[in-house]
């Protein structure tokens, strides 16, 4: 590998941090979603350096999947938050606290 | 013979449904008739009994009642001459009173009521008089019981009527817990409840079981006897109708103590310090029986307390070991006694309610036909020479005397002073009806009582008068109930006295008796009394206090412990303890709620949480594995 | 003629009777009507058991009248078997018995709802017969728990004013116990299942299980536990007061005369034969907590100001005697006990049908709202005094012939316990004709408008006082019925007979 394995997983694992952090951090629904995508891709990330450490194909065709199943769920998840702003004008995930209690 | 006596049972038993179920439908004349009738059925039956029975004993076994393995009781009769005559004077005493009665519940509508109580009653004493099983015995005592409370109680619109009731229950249930523990004992000691298996087996009874036995026997006796310490009930039965206090406070369920004991004479003989524990009890009950009589105002309540004293004899004279004298004792004062209770009936009726004996007064003039049967009634009580309970009493006396030890001595002065304080007390309450006085009534505020209520009292009176020749000392018909008895085990015919003592006995008793009255007609002589000690007639008025005593040391706590334990410690205590800790888990419930606090934000977090802490535990695991 | 399908039947009639009961709702004459019939044939088919002249015959499920066993879960080892005896013979009786008389008792009182009310009834009639004839203990704890059901809603919906409390309550505390009482049963069948290699539900089987102390020790406990709220033992009593006092009539005889008796029952069924050694250990302790339920149920009834809350307590006191009858554990105090199952069902249930007749009349339970009702009523006087004095144990009734044999009973083998059992009985003298007085007897209150009893309520009340003078003065034969039941489990039971010395 060009770079060696363990390095591209501390990678992969910060990425992650940080998109969990964004995520959980942030108040806007739009950068809860963005949170979900940047975690999204260090799983790619980790699934496409684990394929070529292993030398097996099936990896990298995960990843194309993960495109797939990534893009599929921010459109839905865009729709549903423009539909939730159109209703009730906020995108402030704290506004939606009918389930309190 | 079986007949006999199932129809001596059965016949009151039958006017009682009967009148219990009509429910007030049939006329009051026919009420009071079936039911008087019922019992002339018993008393036929009784004498058809006594003059079959002859000098025998008879054990009739009906059917089986209750039995679980070696436990057996059934309804079975032991009819001994003690049994005879019992019966005989049960029911002509009732007999004679449910006539009475008839007339003298005339103007009360719950009649129907009334005569089927009195008839339950006269089957339950009935099954008390026969019974040969002790747990049938117990069904006629605890019948009584509850006749007597229902008839104490008749006039049920007045509280403290009803409460009168309802105090003799609870105070006789008191001696009752001891005779149920005393049954309990006697089936532990000889394996059966049968009296006739009991007598024939004491040969392996123990003195300690057989003091215990009889100890615990007297505390079931005094329950139903008003001895002391339970004779608080007995002044307030008074509330109920007079003809009840005749039957029942006078002739029959008081004496149903004093007959068990007898019963179970063979048992209680075996133990000298019973026998003294209730020659004890019965002295100590005269003596406090007729000191409270000389105390009261209220015509029955004298009597009552009169009744008390008088059954501490018979008491008294079963702890002396003389059975005999305690029956003669019992027959004679159901017989004067009754006949006083029916007198003061009749004059209560006359004076439209009235019960102060110094609110009457002139009554020989006004009542005529009541005041041969009363003064009969009150000599015989008095014990008067040659008359009526004279011939009991003096037994009884010399029976006490002749007591081992010095104790006995000491009881043989109690009733004597007692015996000396009935003429007393007797003749204060007699004077203070019948004498001529100027505060007494006038004509004008007698009202008319039937005659026939005066008219039905003298088959009594002359009873009770002729009552000695029953069981004189002398003459042709020398001890003719002694011999009569002379079967049951443990009867003594002729006491053990050295010669001519009883003679001087009897003349010295009679003639302090005749002193005494003398005393008492010139103390009562109009215009009345001319001293007054109130603090010592309070104290004698209130039954020396007892009463107040029971009810400050019993009632008051038990019932203050009542409220306690239900609010402080049952609702308070608890309850509130598990309300608590439901109260707890709401709590927590809530603490736990503040988690949900709906935001969106919050889950994620939690959830990044909850994964991480998930997932580093795997890797750990597996790592370290 | 093979009979044991009457077994199953008489678990099944009711449930259908209430499906039946539920559909005629609409019509609530109607509705009545086809419930009193069904439950009078329920009843009718009952008797029929006592004409059948039954023997005991030993079965795989153990010695019994008559038995049935169908396999039910087969993956789990739980069949569906029911066993008759003598005790569960009177006991079913009595179940029917007091079922009709709840319908009767209602017939006026229940107007809203009419068809739930009796489709819960009559359910709770069938979970009760299956509870007195399970020998198979999946299905007994699957009837202990469901008796909670249709209870629940007896209460909250037709109860007084603090029905939600109450019947949560009664909710709570008795699902409480039955939770541990689960606990125990699947350890039991885990452990026999790991000894045998043969994984059971049933008693028969069960009881053969050699168990260690210890173990035994908790699983009795937990059995304890549940029972103990049921009978009720004093601490876990306060349940009964509250809920009787807001049960509507029916609620209330059910439970006096029905489900009080179930906890004993299951106590002397199952809880015994399963853990002889434990329950030989805890005999001091039933002792100790039927006396002091005796006295101090017995003492706060007399304070009470509320008539159900005063004969709620007289419950509690009278199956406190019961319990001491079980921990002398002697044939004559056994007998009683068994008996007295019976004669307290007939004589309390008596009481809160009179009481609830009164509340009919006075919309109140409050002694100070009563007073001088004899005058207005005497023939209801005369019935509800019949019934006070045969609980308060008058001879020549039937309370009487359980409570003597258990006093002279325990005397004979633990003097000391019999004399505090004797002086315990004094005190629901003391209350009972407490509460005569304080209803029946005194100055009428002129304003008030009572009726006296109609016929239908002189029909309810003859037929319960029958069986009372019946038992009263012939208890022979329910006696003789005991003997097979106390045989079979008095000595038969090696393992019971060898833990108390036999």
């Amino acid at each position: 590998m060009i770079v060696p394995y363990s390095h591209v997983l501390i990678l992969a694992s910060i990425i992650f941090i940080l998109g969990a952090a964004c995520a959980v951090a942030r108040r806007n629904l739009i950068m809860i979603l963005v949170g979900v995508e940047i975690m999204l891709n260090a799983a790619a990330l980790v699934f496409i350096s684990a394929s070529l450490f292993w030398q097996k194909l099936p990896g990298q065709a995960f990843v194309i999947f993960l495109f797939a199943v990534a893009a599929a769920e921010v459109a839905t998840g865009l729709a549903l938050i423009v539909h939730i702003q159109r209703r009730t004008g906020s995108v402030i995930s704290d506004d939606y606290n009918h389930m309190k209690g | 013979m079986d007949i006999i006596l199932l129809l001596m049972l059965l016949f009151p038993l039958a006017g009682a449904v009967l009148n219990a179920v009509s429910a007030g439908r049939l006329p009051r004349r026919l009420s009071g008739n079936v039911a008087s009738m019922a019992v002339l059925g018993s008393l036929i039956m009784a004498i058809a009994g006594f003059i079959l029975l002859g000098e025998r004993t008879l054990v009739v076994s009906l059917v089986d009642w209750v039995s679980v393995e070696n436990f057996s009781a059934s309804f079975a009769f032991l009819y001994n001459p003690l049994a005879a005559i019992m019966a005989l004077m049960v029911t002509f005493v009732s007999f004679l009173i449910h006539l009475y009665s008839v007339s003298f519940m005339r103007e009360d509508k719950d009649y129907c009521r009334y005569f089927a109580y009195l008839n339950l009653f006269v089957f339950s004493m009935l099954v008390i008089t026969l019974a040969d099983n002790l747990l049938f015995f117990y069904l006629g005592w605890e019948g009584v019981g509850f006749c007597s409370y229902a008839l104490i109680g008749f006039w049920y619109q007045d509280p403290e009527k009803a409460a009168a009731g309802r105090k003799a229950f609870v105070v006789t249930r008191i001696g009752d817990v001891a005779f149920g523990i005393a049954i309990a004992l006697s089936f532990f000691l000889f394996g059966s409840l049968s009296l006739t298996y009991i007598y024939g087996h004491l040969g392996g009874l123990t003195q300690v079981s057989a003091t215990v036995l009889g100890l615990l026997l007297l505390w079931g006796a005094m329950g139903k006897s008003a001895q002391l310490p339970l004779t608080v009930w007995l002044p307030d039965a008074m509330a109920g109708p007079t003809p009840v206090s005749a039957l029942i406070h006078a002739a029959t369920m008081v004496t149903a103590g004093a007959y068990l004991l007898i019963r179970l004479f063979p048992v209680v003989r075996l133990s000298p310090l019973a026998l003294a524990a209730i020659a004890g009890v019965g002295a100590l009950t005269t003596m406090y029986g007729s000191l409270s009589a000389l105390g009261q105002r209220d015509i029955k309540k004298v009597l009552a307390y009169s009744t008390i004293s008088q059954v501490g004899y018979m008491v008294l004279a079963v702890g002396a070991a003389d059975i005999i004298g305690s029956m003669f004792h019992l027959l004679s004062h159901a017989l004067f006694k009754s006949l006083l209770f029916m007198c003061a009936g009749y004059v209560i009726q006359a004076l439209d309610d009235e019960h102060d004996i110094f609110r009457m007064g002139n009554l020989r003039r006004l009542l005529p036909h009541i005041y041969w049967p009363f003064l009969i009634g009150a000599l015989c009580l008095s014990a008067f020479p040659m008359i009526g309970g004279f011939f009991s009493k003096d037994r009884i006396l010399l029976a006490t005397f002749l007591g081992p030890g010095i104790i006995y001595k000491v009881f043989w002065a109690m009733a004597l002073l007692a015996a000396f304080l009935t003429p007393l007390y007797t003749f204060r309450m007699f004077f203070a009806v019948f004498q001529e006085r100027p505060g007494g009534r006038s004509a004008e505020e007698i009202k008319p009582v039937p005659p026939f209520m005066a008219y039905i009292l003298w088959p009594l009176a002359i009873l009770a008068f002729c009552d000695g020749l029953l069981n004189l000392p002398f003459g042709p018909g020398k001890d003719w109930l002694a011999r009569y008895f002379s079967v049951l085990a443990g009867a003594v015919v002729a006491l053990p006295a050295p010669p001519g003592y009883e003679l001087s006995m009897s003349v010295g008793s009679g003639a302090v008796i005749l002193a005494v009255l003398l005393f008492t007609y010139v103390l009562y002589r109009p215009p009345g009394p001319k001293f007054s000690a109130p603090r010592l007639e309070a104290f004698l008025f209130e039954g020396l206090y007892l009463d107040k005593l029971y009810y400050s040391v019993f009632v008051v706590p038990y019932e203050r412990l009542a409220r306690f334990w239900w609010q402080t410690v049952d609702e308070g205590g608890i309850d509130r303890g598990l309300d608590g800790t439901a109260q707890l888990f709401a709590m927590l419930s809530r603490g736990l709620g503040y988690w949900a606090t709906g935001r969106l934000s919050t889950y994620v977090k939690m959830l990044l949480v909850g994964l991480t802490v998930f997932f580093s535990a795997l890797a750990v695991r597996w790592y370290l594995w | 003629m093979d009979l044991h399908f009457l077994l199953p039947v008489i678990v099944l009639l009711p449930l259908a009777a209430s499906l039946t009961a539920l559909a005629t709702g609409r019509e609530p004459r109607l509705c009545r009507w086809v419930s009193l019939t069904l439950a009078v044939v329920e009843l009718a088919l009952v008797i029929l058991l006592f004409f059948l002249n039954l023997k005991p015959v030993a079965g795989p499920t153990g010695t019994w009248l008559m038995a049935v066993d169908y396999p039910w879960l087969p993956g789990v080892g739980a069949h569906f078997s029911l066993g008759l005896d003598g005790l569960s013979l009177m006991l079913i009786w009595l179940t029917a018995f007091v079922t009709v008389i709840c319908i009767l008792a209602s017939w006026n009182a229940i107007t809203e709802k009419v068809g739930s009310f009796h489709f819960f009834l009559l359910f709770l009639e069938g979970i009760l017969m299956g509870l007195f004839l399970a020998t198979d203990l999946l299905l007994f704890y699957l009837v202990w728990e469901f008796q909670l059901v249709p209870m629940f809603f007896l209460i909250g919906i037709w109860g007084h004013a603090k029905r939600l409390y109450a019947s949560i309550k009664f909710m709570l505390f008795t699902f409480g116990g039955g939770l541990f009482m689960l606990l125990a049963v699947v350890a039991l069948y885990i452990l026999h299942g790991r000894q045998t290699g043969e994984y059971t539900f049933s008693l028969y089987q069960l009881a053969q299980t050699p168990l260690s102390p210890a173990v035994q020790g908790w699983l009795y406990a937990a059995f304890l536990l549940a029972f103990a709220i049921k009978i009720p033992l004093v601490p876990v009593h306060t349940w009964l007061p509250d809920v009787h006092t807001e049960a509507p009539t029916a609620g209330s005889v059910v439970l006096a005369g029905l489900l009080l008796k179930t906890g004993f029952y299951a106590l002397f069924r199952f809880a015994f034969p399963l853990f002889p050694g434990a329950a030989g250990a805890s005999m001091l302790l039933l002792v100790v907590l039927g006396l002091t339920g005796m006295f101090y149920a017995g003492w706060i009834a007399l304070a009470q100001t509320d008539i159900k809350r005063l004969v709620a307590y007289s419950s509690i006191g009278h199956m406190g005697l019961m319990v001491v009858a079980l921990g002398v554990w002697n044939v004559m105090t056994l007998s009683g006990s068994l008996l007295q199952l019976v004669n307290h069902g007939l004589s309390t249930s008596a009481l809160f049908v009179m009481v609830g007749m009164l509340d009919e009349r006075l919309d109140s339970r409050r002694f100070s709202d009563m007073g001088g009702l004899w005058q207005k009523m005497p023939v209801f006087g005369a019935f509800f005094l019949f019934f006070a004095l045969s609980s308060l144990g008058l001879p020549g009734l039937n309370n009487f012939v359980g409570e003597i044999l258990i006093l002279i009973g325990a005397f004979q083998v633990r003097p000391v316990v019999g004399i505090l059992a004797f002086v315990g009985v004094l005190l629901p003298v003391i209350y009972l004709l407490t509460m005569v007085q304080k209803s029946l007897f005194g100055e009428a209150r002129k304003e008030r408008r009572v009726w006296d009893v109609g016929p239908r309520e002189i029909l309810i009340l003859v037929a319960l006082a029958l069986p009372v003078l019946f038992i009263g003065l012939h208890p022979g034969p329910i006696l003789r019925l005991f003997e097979s039941t106390l045989g079979h489990l008095m000595f038969q039971t090696p393992l019971l007979a060898q833990a108390l010395g036999g």
